[in-house]
């Protein structure tokens, strides 16, 4: 069951993809539409196929790749749901957010049937804030950057990609992307460090992601210096918003597959 | 960014990644040994701290004059419609107010301010706990006793310039130690029930694992992952001793300590399977060597150690532990709530606007924390084509 929700999904989220090409190649509205609605539609079977597998392993979503990214993925199209929900023009993002979807569910499905016991350690309430946090800072990041790099393409040509709004509105929904990842990875770090205090009795230890969260949010703080006391926008912020980006795949994706840390239990799988 | 910087770095460096790695001498030589505690990095949090108060500082009463509607050189003017108009196009975009001065988020016009405040108290709060932390290992064998400001009871302390010089005054007695455990839900690991007595105090037994310590006289303690074998001993005129082995490769554990007299003993065991053979590690001998030879140990068999008699009474585990104490942790969470509630203000987009009539024409001056070029777009669109919000 779980195995058919899981493809369903991926089905979805191949097809939205589809769609949202057919939708800026050939200026078709209704392929457009249906890759909405396919991209939302992806969300209830990949909300079923993480909920079955959490039942079948009795823990949340948060210990081997498929599990990790699997999730991911959902929070990132959520986001941006509940996001064009509140404001619709940002309903062209999915052009985006589809295939990094199903790019995420491929990589996710390298481990499917890696299954692994939590250690005692994740026995904690703050591990739900740390972890929550962690993917809606990485789904937050991710949107920041599909709306800079929007921003880049509308500046140069206007008439381009005219599913999604202004220059000037994107550049203004990347910023508040930022800063709503900002405050996002503000609350991962400090949920986590909190877990750490419980566990082990210091709230910091250097541990290598740690330590890139950390610069991660201090390079964030940098960037939104830049807008909010210095009047930054436009290309500048655009580009300062990839570096963050950059940034947070290391923190999130890379950092624990190439250094030997206290996190890597989150990526194991593949 | 130079924080940054460093902290990436020095979280990279090979003896910071592996504990028990000696740091190269020209890594010593620049203080890089220890980068977290070297001098350029509290070089660096003490700029951080310095240039965060001196951003902070004044900002109080600029924000306090724009909330009264003393906007700064640069805000947007929207003109060419009757103030009524004006008002309705603010009010539309969330701006609220009766007077002249209109505002949106008013409380969010404080964001950077209480970030800043946060940032000050948290880096304050880091310099105390680091200031006033002090935390150790131990190691208890089960039914084993020992006061941590005993000599030689705990190991690898680290405590801050202004901590108590001595360990606390904490007895701990270990009941029982499984090392491998399994809770509901979770992997096996280790779980102890230990009896714990601050200084006279009547004592508490606890059920410590690795998910969580618990605090005793404001000293927590926790469970740690190592463990071994411990050798008891009943040692003639000093009762029952435990000697702690270390892993010695796979199916080894050795121990070197002074016996009765000073002269140096070693301890070897040695199992049929694996040291941490979750099944168990079968069969397991013991033998003890010195300067007179080396000789197999049984169990209630008597032999000399140095000058006392002695006979091994048990071949059991010992588990490791550790305590900490850190007064600063109130400042530091204090900081990370202030911290936190800055970032959450800054997410809503605050404003000021100030409708005004002068040289025969109405204008809003209207500053916003963010979108100020949308809102002149949205204005313009408004004024020139009549659209909505």
């Amino acid at each position: 069951m779980e195995t058919i929700a899981f493809w369903a999904a991926t089905a979805c989220y191949a097809l939205a993809t589809v769609g949202y090409f057919v939708w800026a190649a050939f200026r078709a509205d209704r392929a457009g539409t249906a890759g909405r609605w396919l991209l939302a539609a992806g969300t209830i079977p990949h909300a079923a196929a993480v909920v079955l597998r959490w039942i079948a392993v009795g823990h949340g979503p948060y210990n081997t790749r498929y599990e990790v990214l699997s999730a991911n993925v959902l929070v990132l199209v959520v986001v941006l749901l509940v996001a064009s929900a509140r404001a619709k023009e940002l309903g062209g993002l999915g052009a985006f957010v589809a295939p990094l979807a199903f790019l995420g569910m491929g990589w996710a499905v390298s481990s499917f049937g890696v299954r692994a016991e939590v250690p005692i350690i994740l026995r904690s309430s703050w591990l739900v804030l740390h972890v929550g946090f962690a993917k809606l800072f990485a789904a937050t990041a991710l949107l920041a950057a599909a709306c800079a790099a929007a921003f880049l393409v509308k500046a140069r040509r206007t008439e381009a990609l005219r599913w999604l709004p202004s220059a000037a509105r994107l550049d203004l929904h990347a910023h508040q992307f930022l800063l709503v990842s900002f405050l996002f990875l503000g609350v991962m770090i400090v949920a986590g460090s909190l877990w750490a205090h419980q566990s082990w009795g210091r709230y910091w230890g250097w541990d290598p992601i740690e330590t890139s969260s950390l610069v991660t949010w201090i390079v964030f703080g940098i960037i939104l210096h830049f807008r909010v006391l210095h009047g930054w926008s436009g290309r500048r912020m655009a580009l300062l918003t990839f570096v963050g980006l950059a940034f947070a795949l290391t923190t999130v994706y890379v950092v624990a597959i190439v250094v030997p840390t206290i996190h890597d239990a989150y990526l194991v799988g593949g | 960014m130079y924080l940054a910087a460093l902290s990436g770095v020095a979280a990279w460096l090979p003896w910071v990644r592996a504990s028990g790695l000696g740091a190269p001498a020209w890594a010593e030589a620049i203080g890089l040994d220890h980068p977290f505690s070297s001098l350029a990095f509290l070089a660096g949090v003490g700029a951080l701290f310095a240039s965060t108060l001196a951003c902070t500082w004044g900002r109080r009463s600029r924000i306090a004059a724009r909330a009264r509607g003393a906007l700064p050189v640069g805000s947007i003017e929207l003109e060419g419609a009757p103030a009524e108009q004006l008002r309705a196009f603010l009010r539309a975009r969330g701006f609220r107010g009766e007077g002249p001065v209109l505002r949106r988020h008013a409380a969010a016009l404080w964001a950077g301010w209480v970030l800043h405040v946060g940032l000050l108290v948290l880096v304050a709060g880091v310099g105390v706990q680091q200031a006033f932390h002090d935390g150790a290992n131990f190691e208890l064998a089960e039914g084993e006793t020992a006061r941590l400001d005993g000599p030689g009871a705990v190991f690898q302390r680290e405590r801050g310039p202004l901590a108590p010089r001595d360990a606390p005054a904490l007895e701990a007695t270990l009941l029982a130690f499984d090392p491998y455990l399994r809770q509901e839900g979770y992997a096996p690991d280790r779980r102890s029930r230990v009896l714990l007595r601050a200084g006279a105090g009547p004592g508490r037994v606890l059920d410590l694992d690795r998910a969580e310590g618990t605090r005793i006289e404001g000293v927590d303690v926790y469970q740690a992952i190592p463990t071994g074998y411990a050798l008891l001993l009943d040692v003639a005129g000093q009762g029952i001793r435990s000697v702690h082995l270390h892993a010695d490769g796979p199916r080894r554990a050795t121990a070197e300590v002074a016996a009765p007299g000073g002269a140096p003993m070693r301890f070897v065991l040695e199992a049929e399977r694996g040291l941490d053979d979750r099944s168990g590690a079968g069969a397991i001998s013991v033998r003890m060597g010195s300067a007179a030879g080396e000789a197999a140990l049984g169990i209630g068999a008597p032999f000399a150690f140095g000058l006392a008699p002695a006979r091994l009474v048990a071949v059991d585990r010992w588990a490791g532990f550790t305590y900490e104490r850190s007064p600063g942790m109130p400042a530091v969470l204090a900081g990370f709530a202030v911290v936190l509630a800055g970032c959450v203000l800054l997410v809503f987009p605050a404003g000021v606007a100030r409708i005004e009539h002068e040289g025969g024409r109405d204008v809003a001056r209207v500053w916003v924390s963010r979108g100020g070029d949308v809102l002149a777009d949205e204005w313009r669109s408004e004024r020139d084509g009549g659209g909505g919000a």
